[in-house]
């Protein structure tokens, strides 16, 4: 009897801790049903349909699967996407492996100087990318920039380079750019991470006659694969969604040589063409898009866990 | 006691969302006016006499304006003694949003798909009439004009009428000022390069072997680009077609407006011969607005993308060098496109008021009467002053406009280019397709693509975005 009044005050304080767990729950709840679960919704439904600015209604007409077979059809799109697959693919591993480099190379300094370098690299991360791109945008600018000021003053180049203007260099320019924003995050979690190494097994490994290299690649590499995992994620949805820089430097120019998926369906969305305002078309490139990002994470998840 | 806690957090949060929700419901009182000042130190003594009153309004008690940067019709300190003019008059409220060229467009098709625009916008007959009035988001204007106000408009220019109205016979732009697009020289780096005996600067033309000629002694002296064919974007790029169009005479779009020519063989000539030109850059990096700063640096020795607000304010503030000046202090001197006989066909600006059809009567007269005000009335002056180009209509409601710009000189030179005005093609259909396609074009030129196959591609676009 006893037993059973114990069980029931048990159920009873297990529900009220439900009901509170949820209330608390629920203002966040609210912000991420209206602004991440609905638009997405919306937004997987309007990629089957003509939605657009002009037409009344919300959601247009249905037809279909013909967005998605327009885009396989859309040289800009595809070229968007090539140089998207581009940017992650150069940038993804060179963020991984300098972050990496740079956090063996400071972790074990004194507790100021490591400070120092940490906020070295952040403060990029931090900076607002409007302010990095301005001064990006002057150094590389094609008549007054610093970096064609060099190269003429030292000899090396007779006449300056067009960086942003030139469809050999353009893509290069941005990759740099995003670079220097991303490894800023990644430093501080290899640093984190090294330092919360085992050092037993460290130590033992080399009481055993374990080289430095051994020791980096059978103890230290397996114990920090959640931090890497976690940033080859982020690097890539990141470099995936390469947006700021485009429309603040290049526009998708010269000649498409930047364009981006995320710059394309901003440009199908809102850019003043007759094109403009074609949501649904602007959608199922969305769709396409975290459809990619989707399937390289699931990979690099998988991969890390076999590892 | 966690439970009331718990509760009571939910609320605060869920109250705290739906108050930082939008609100459509508008303020119901309009916003008084800021005070003029009343006296004068003389009349210190004096005890000051109450302000009137500011009209009552008879509908709306306010309207929104979006502006772009039409000379002052950009700056808030001068929008906002027009504005204040208008509401001590009429009751009505003026909003003001001051939208850039590099992103208006954007926010007003934000605004169109959230059903939010603004009641009026100030712009021309490219976007007014040929996109939002095309599409039917702006009121028919026909009812403002009666036979009086179009016959001083065609005293002026007859084919501004014709730039505001839509081939639906609707009028979608009250027209308020207008002007020609040109070129600049900086004169002082054409003087150092010998080039200025090119410049017929008592007429302010040249040909297309001058300019050709001028071109290459700039190189030689500098050894350096010396102009830019400027196509990051659309901005400014109505001086990148005239220079082309005007080179050898070719066309843009057929004399009915229903078709982009731009593959005449006389653009393509005109393009390759750019292309040849070692002083002459395609530049992608470079929108009209970088160009005009380039130039104005100095690094660029001429500028495509210029007209009188740029000459009466190189820097676009109209202060530190002043006017016709470049930042180190050269000369400016404003010319018209090079063409083969040095009569060329200079691209025009109107910009005038439209109304987005909000579907509120009260609202649409409101607007009606700031045009009105603005437009046709003993405030005319003031509102063309204002943008620092000309009026388009001699005279508004008897009070004479032709000679309002009389007492400064640099306006009054410019006025040499009016004639040159040519066709106002930028209403034809599909325009903002077309525009993209133009320097798109530009771009593919400037990495090397075949010239002839480049600009087939392009017409081939703005044709599609013409046909629908």
């Amino acid at each position: 009897m006893a037993k059973q009044q114990q069980s029931k005050m048990s159920r009873a304080l297990q529900r009220r801790e439900n009901v509170a767990g949820y209330l608390f729950m629920l203002p966040s709840l609210i912000f991420f049903l209206g602004f991440v679960i609905i638009p997405m919704f919306i937004c997987i439904i309007t990629s089957l349909t003509n939605t657009n600015m002009h037409d009344p209604g919300m959601f247009g007409s249905f037809i279909g699967l013909k967005n998605f077979s327009d885009l396989a059809k859309d040289k800009v799109f595809l070229k968007g996407l090539t140089n998207t697959f581009v940017i992650v693919i150069v940038s993804v591993p060179t963020v991984c492996a300098f972050s990496l480099w740079v956090s063996s190379a400071i972790y074990k300094l004194k507790g100021p100087v490591l400070s120092a370098f940490r906020c070295i690299f952040y403060l990029p991360v931090v900076t607002g990318s409007v302010a990095v791109t301005v001064v990006w945008k002057w150094m590389y600018d094609n008549y007054t920039g610093i970096l064609n000021s060099a190269l003429k003053s030292t000899g090396i180049l007779e006449k300056g380079i067009n960086w942003l203007g030139n469809e050999k260099t353009a893509l290069w320019c941005i990759i740099l750019i995003l670079f220097t924003t991303s490894v800023g995050q990644p430093i501080v979690l290899y640093v984190s991470a090294l330092g919360n190494v085992d050092q037993t097994l460290v130590e033992a490994a080399q009481v055993d006659g374990a080289t430095d290299l051994q020791v980096f690649w059978r103890i230290k590499w397996a114990q920090m694969m959640p931090t890497t995992l976690y940033i080859l994620v982020i690097t890539t949805i990141n470099s995936f969604q390469c947006f700021a820089l485009i429309q603040l430097l290049t526009a998708g120019g010269p000649n498409h040589a930047t364009d981006t998926v995320m710059y394309y369906i901003y440009y199908t969305a809102f850019k003043l063409t007759e094109q403009a305002g074609h949501f649904g078309y602007a959608n199922a490139m969305g769709v396409i898009l975290a459809i990619f990002i989707g399937l390289l994470s699931a990979l690099q998840f998988k991969l890390a866990k076999e590892k | 006691m966690k439970k009331f806690l718990a509760l009571l957090l939910a609320m605060v949060m869920t109250l705290a969302l739906v108050a930082c929700g939008g609100n459509d419901q508008k303020d119901p009182a309009p916003s008084t006016p800021d005070p003029a000042p009343s006296t004068t130190p003389a009349d210190d003594n004096k005890t000051p006499e109450p302000e009137p009153a500011p009209a009552e309004p008879t509908g709306a008690s306010e309207i929104t304006l979006w502006t772009y940067p039409i000379g002052d019709w950009g700056t808030e300190a001068t929008v906002k003694t027009l504005t204040d003019a208008f509401t001590a008059e009429t009751g009505i409220a003026v909003k003001v949003e001051y939208l850039a060229y590099a992103d208006g467009d954007d926010k007003v098709n934000t605004a169109i798909t959230a059903k939010s625009t603004p009641d009026l916008i100030m712009e021309g007959p490219e976007r007014l009439v040929a996109n939002w009035g095309a599409n039917g988001k702006m009121v028919d204007l026909k009812d403002m004009f009666d036979d009086t106000d179009l016959a001083e408009i065609n005293a002026v220019n007859e084919g501004v009428m014709k730039s505001c109205t839509h081939t639906n016979g609707a009028i979608y732009e009250y027209p308020l000022v207008m002007t020609a697009h040109c070129m600049a020289v900086n004169v002082n780096a054409f003087k150092e390069a010998g080039a200025d005996k090119y410049l017929h600067l008592d007429t302010h033309t040249w040909t297309t072997q001058e300019f050709i000629d001028a071109v290459a002694a700039l190189y030689a002296h500098y050894n350096d680009t010396v102009g830019a064919v400027f196509c990051a974007g659309q901005g400014g790029d109505q001086g990148t077609r005239a220079l082309v169009n005007n080179m050898y005479g070719g066309t843009f779009t057929n004399a009915e407006h229903t078709a982009y020519t731009w593959d005449d063989p006389l653009n393509v000539k005109a393009l390759e011969q750019l292309k040849s030109m070692d002083g002459i850059e395609f530049d992608a990096s470079l929108a009209g607005g970088d160009e005009i700063a380039k130039f104005y640096q100095g690094a660029l020795k001429m500028a495509f993308c210029w007209n009188i607000a740029q000459q009466l304010s190189p820097n676009g503030k109209g202060e530190e060098t002043g006017a016709e000046k470049t930042v180190t202090g050269d000369d400016i001197a404003f010319m018209s496109f090079p063409s083969e006989d040095g009569n060329s066909k200079l691209q025009g600006g109107i910009w005038g008021f439209g109304i987005f059809d909000n579907g509120d009567q009260a609202r649409i007269d409101a607007a009606k009467e700031f045009i009105k005000f603005f437009c046709d009335s003993a405030h005319t002056v003031d509102a063309v002053k204002a943008a620092r180009y000309f009026a388009v209509r001699s005279t508004a409601e008897g009070t004479d406009l032709s000679a309002i710009w009389a007492d400064e000189p640099i306006m009054a030179e410019y006025t040499k280019l009016m004639p040159f005005l040519g066709d106002y093609y930028q209403i034809t259909t599909g325009w903002a397709g077309a525009r993209t396609a133009w320097w798109n074009m530009l771009q593919a030129v400037g990495t090397g693509d075949d010239v002839a196959a480049a600009v087939a591609a392009g017409v081939a676009e703005a044709n599609a975005a013409a046909a629908g």
